[in-house]
């Protein structure tokens, strides 16, 4: 008999990919794929998806029947859930990723047949720490960059602290790129939008130096990484980081790379001759974006505020231990492709899918 | 190869109305986008309006430099007009054919310089005068017998036309300057690099692309600049800027890892962009102010719409 999983937020970027990883696999009998707004696309015989909201209360937003159903059954539950917005406000990310976490846990405990919960996080739970950020560490006093960061950070506590009533492990996710096969980008995410304000000649400065590390998954490795740690690989009390760990991108050298795909597959480009955006430090980085909602125009602000909420995390330049995590995902034979490798094939995705055929002045206007 | 004659900027003059509006003024007329606190915390102050025409203007500033200079009118090899708007090349009337009434011929005869060749320069936006300078540099190099260019530059924007212009406050003025060969020359030209990109040739479509493009772009002019100067940003005595915002060069500052100690300032606030004479006046003032000593090497940035990004290394 194989794992019956719960898997929230299966709408959503790393969600979506899961399902088929997790469908696909031989010790998986069977996924209850929960999805609040965005339900779920992928269909397979082990698939049901069901709709709910995390926000509700312990009941999840569901059915008494699909609730008693899941109960009865699931071994192992996946908490993808979240609301993936810097730019949301606190007391929203919050709501989400806290609440919907601590209503999860009490679902959980009324789960007899539950194995283990696995809770995705992020590595940004770092906050403004700076340097090597082992896979264990977790408290520190040295703030957020956004609400995000704050909120996940936050539900990490939360978990730990209910680690002793409920088998938890925590997988933090570095910044999910794109497929390293095919370069296909499901969802954009933050990064995405911002080398659009690159192509489109809209990102003039990004904060941190040439050499600050940027760290980068890919999303099937990802999802690989998150159903194995899930499934063959539980560790109850663990913390894994599934990252690029040592190989990294600098932002030089990922700016040098996206211009590169740029002339490359867009030859109509060239000839914008538009700049490579300047790495300057915090202050002027702060004091650009201030001067912009001082006085800019709707777009500019636009451009802006896609950018202000992430990018201020480069200059705390940080490298993310995954050695656990990679000894654990060795056993299975997953290993990551070199980030120099997948980067440019999703870079190529994008400018080749049509997305930066939408214009920013759209995108501005319909907010 | 023989050496190349030793070029530069030795005489310089000006010429604004005596009237300041305020920016509470200009508001109240209608003439800002944004309101007069926010462009005030910006760093300006007041502008400088004028009723005369461009090449009135035009013609008292080079008036003034020849009684300066103390030139001989007969002497100068060439003159370039610059005017950053269509208005500032025709001195016009009514009929058509006034658009051919051009204001360098005009200058040429009013003012004596019978043997000087006219040249006009536009379509350079608020960088015309250096690169007007940069042409007469050229033009004295490829011709031996020829060892003075004046350069004169004039704009006087509309009546009721809005004085604000991406996030800068414009006023009317004009600037004359002398380019010469001497032996030593003053405010020799030691580097000048102009780099244009078309593809924001559209000052209204591309507004905010300019706004996003302006700074990373005039950090790589400036950066070559200096590097074709055979010098670097710590050898700077002053930076001679074009007056937009004060905000602005913060940032480019930043860009450029450096304090704003060597900046010369105060005509932000006094008399705001003087569209393509900005570093010229103040090149004209901080010397008169005794800022600039012998020997000092001085940086001059601007953009101008078109788009185009220049810089000049001078050696005082």
């Amino acid at each position: 008999m194989g794992h019956v999983v719960l898997l929230t937020g299966a709408g959503g970027m790393v969600g979506e990919a899961l399902v088929p990883v997790l469908a696909a696999r031989a010790d998986v009998s069977q996924i209850f794929a929960l999805a609040h707004k965005a339900g779920v696309r992928v269909r397979h015989e082990n698939v049901i998806p069901i709709s709910g909201n995390l926000q509700a209360g312990s009941d999840l937003g569901m059915s008494d029947d699909i609730q008693g159903q899941i109960r009865d059954r699931v071994s192992v539950i996946i908490h993808a859930a979240a609301d993936t917005r810097f730019s949301a406000p606190l007391t929203e990310s919050r709501a989400a990723n806290v609440e919907g976490a601590r209503n999860l846990l009490s679902f959980a405990v009324h789960c007899p047949r539950l194995r283990g919960l696995v809770a995705l996080s992020t590595v940004h739970v770092a906050g403004k720490r700076t340097g090597l950020i082992s896979e264990d560490d977790l408290e520190h006093c040295e703030g957020f960059v956004n609400s995000y960061e704050q909120s996940k950070y936050e539900s990490e506590l939360l978990l730990r602290q209910s680690m002793p009533e409920v088998p938890i492990s925590i997988v933090r996710l570095s910044t999910v790129f794109g497929s390293s096969v095919s370069g296909e980008v499901g969802k954009y995410a933050a990064i995405h939008h911002a080398l659009r304000l690159y192509y489109h000649s809209l990102a003039p400065m990004i904060p941190g130096t040439a050499d600050s590390p940027v760290d980068l998954v890919a999303l099937d490795f990802a999802a690989s990484a998150v159903a194995h740690l899930a499934t063959e690989h539980f560790e109850p009390g663990r913390t894994f980081q599934v990252c690029g760990g040592a190989d990294v991108l600098t932002v030089g050298k990922m700016l040098e790379l996206t211009r590169q795909v740029f002339l490359q597959y867009r030859p109509s480009w060239r000839k914008r001759r538009i700049a490579v955006p300047a790495i300057v430090d915090l202050p002027t980085f702060n004091l650009f974006v201030a001067s912009v909602h001082e006085l800019g125009d709707h777009l500019l602000q636009h451009s802006v505020s896609v950018i202000e909420h992430f990018a201020p995390q480069l200059a705390y330049p940080k490298m993310y231990d995954d050695r656990h995590c990679a000894g654990a995902l060795e056993e299975a034979n997953l290993r990551k492709d070199p980030v120099s490798d997948f980067y440019p094939k999703v870079v190529r995705w994008l400018v080749e899918s049509g997305w930066a055929d939408r214009t920013i002045v759209s995108e501005a206007v319909l907010g | 190869m023989a050496d190349l004659p030793q070029i530069g900027v030795s005489c310089v003059e000006y010429v604004l109305d005596s009237n300041s509006v305020s920016l509470e003024q200009l508001e109240t007329r209608g003439l800002l986008v944004s309101s007069a606190d926010r462009l005030r915390a910006f760093g300006f102050s007041e502008v400088k309006l004028s009723s005369e025409t461009p090449h009135e203007l035009a013609n008292r500033a080079a008036q003034k430099l020849l009684e300066a200079g103390d030139i001989d009118p007969l002497s100068v090899d060439a003159v370039f007009y610059v005017g950053a708007t269509p208005a500032s090349h025709a001195v016009g009337s009514p009929a058509a054919m006034s658009a051919f009434n051009y204001p360098v011929a005009w200058l040429q005869y009013e003012l004596g310089m019978s043997r000087a060749v006219a040249y006009g320069v536009s379509q350079l936006g608020c960088a015309g005068l250096m690169t007007a300078v940069s042409s007469a540099r050229d033009y004295l190099v490829s011709r031996p017998q020829a060892s003075r260019v004046v350069c004169v530059s004039s704009d006087v924007l509309p009546e009721g036309c809005k004085r604000e212009m991406i996030y800068n406050v414009i006023s009317d003025g004009a600037c004359a300057l002398l380019v010469e060969k001497s032996q030593p020359p003053r405010n020799r030209i030691l580097a000048y690099r102009q780099l244009t990109k078309g593809y924001y040739w559209d000052s209204i479509a591309r507004k905010n692309e300019i706004a996003a493009a302006y700074f990373p772009t005039a950090q790589t002019v400036i950066r070559e600049t200096l590097a074709e100067a055979h010098t670097d940003l710590s050898e700077i005595a002053w930076i001679l800027p074009h007056n937009v915002s004060a905000r602005s060069w913060e940032i480019l500052l930043g860009l450029l890892e450096t304090g704003g100690e060597r900046l010369f300032t105060q005509n932000i606030s006094k008399i705001a962009h003087v569209i393509a004479a900005d570093n010229w006046i103040n090149l004209k003032d901080a010397t008169s102010l005794g800022k600039v000593r012998p020997g000092d090497r001085l940086l001059l940035f601007t953009f101008g719409f078109g788009a185009n990004w220049a810089c000049m290394v001078l050696e005082h």
